[in-house]
């Protein structure tokens, strides 16, 4: 059965590119439209890794990563930032919340999205 | 023939030894910032890096592109491995020769407080055309404590 990714995305057309791209690697994506529904998806039914963008509503991804990672029943689900904030003090805010890689929304995202995958072993 | 990524071992200094991989990117506009970030991301893969330190060092060397894109001339950022001992690390670097005459210990504190949290080093050689050189060691355990300690 296909590992299930969280996808956590407030934009729904990016939400379509990023699930079109991890669903084509024989994953399954479930997508919660901000944070708190991110969380509480998470806790509720654990996925394999989470995709998790950093501009949500109501609460950031930084904080949300947080969360998850201080949750004894999510801190070992593995988090991939994937953001439009490639600067080097969101980088580290990014990394310093646990998360185990931050990607800039550009050109090669989706190609390092997935190199992360298989280093994490999601994919084979 | 237009070459955007080459490979050469030219022009490249600091204080380490060097190894492979060996990778230059010619930054002249803000697409080419993309392309630094990607071959960063590729030349730390190669040595082992795990992703976050990537991500740090592919941060590193973006910020270092678009400081030299604002220059309004095209520079080239160098990206290869080091060795110092039994640590192997990854080294970007770039001339910076706008930085002839100014202080460094001027410009090294303006660096390390951009970049110092993305990179175990950063040194300013050279008099005439100075380098602006940063390195990340890969053996060096880096784990989620150091960052929130750095």
């Amino acid at each position: 059965m296909a590992l299930e990714v969280l996808l956590v995305e407030d934009s729904k057309t990016q939400a379509a590119q990023i699930k079109e791209t991890l669903e084509s690697v024989g994953l399954r994506v479930r997508i919660a439209y901000d944070g708190p529904d991110g969380i509480r998806e998470a806790i509720e039914n654990p996925p394999a890794l989470v995709v998790l963008d950093v501009k949500l509503p109501s609460m950031d991804g930084f904080q949300v990563c947080r969360r998850l990672k201080r949750n004894p029943s999510t801190q070992d689900i593995p988090v991939i930032m994937l953001t439009e904030k490639a600067g080097p003090q969101a980088t580290m805010s990014g990394l310093r919340a646990g998360a185990d890689d931050y990607i800039p929304k550009d050109i090669f995202a989706s190609e390092h999205l997935i190199n992360t995958l298989q280093e994490l072993g999601i994919l084979e | 023939m237009e070459h955007r990524r080459v490979n050469t071992m030219t022009d490249i200094r600091g204080p380490y030894h060097m190894r492979p991989p060996i990778m230059t990117v010619k930054v002249e506009d803000s697409m080419d910032i993309m392309i630094v970030r990607d071959t960063t991301r590729r030349a730390s893969s190669l040595l082992g890096f795990a992703p976050a330190h990537r991500a740090q060092l592919s941060s590193a060397a973006a910020t270092l592109a678009e400081l030299v894109l604002k220059t309004g001339e095209s520079h080239t950022i160098h990206l290869n491995g080091v060795i110092d001992g039994a640590r192997t690390g990854l080294q970007i670097s770039s001339e910076t020769p706008w930085l002839a005459g100014v202080s460094a210990n001027n410009v090294l504190v303006a660096l390390r407080s951009k970049l110092g949290d993305l990179v175990d080093e950063i040194m300013l050689e050279g008099h005439d055309v100075p380098i602006i050189i940063m390195v990340m060691w890969l053996n060096e355990v880096k784990s989620p404590e150091a960052l929130d300690g750095e």
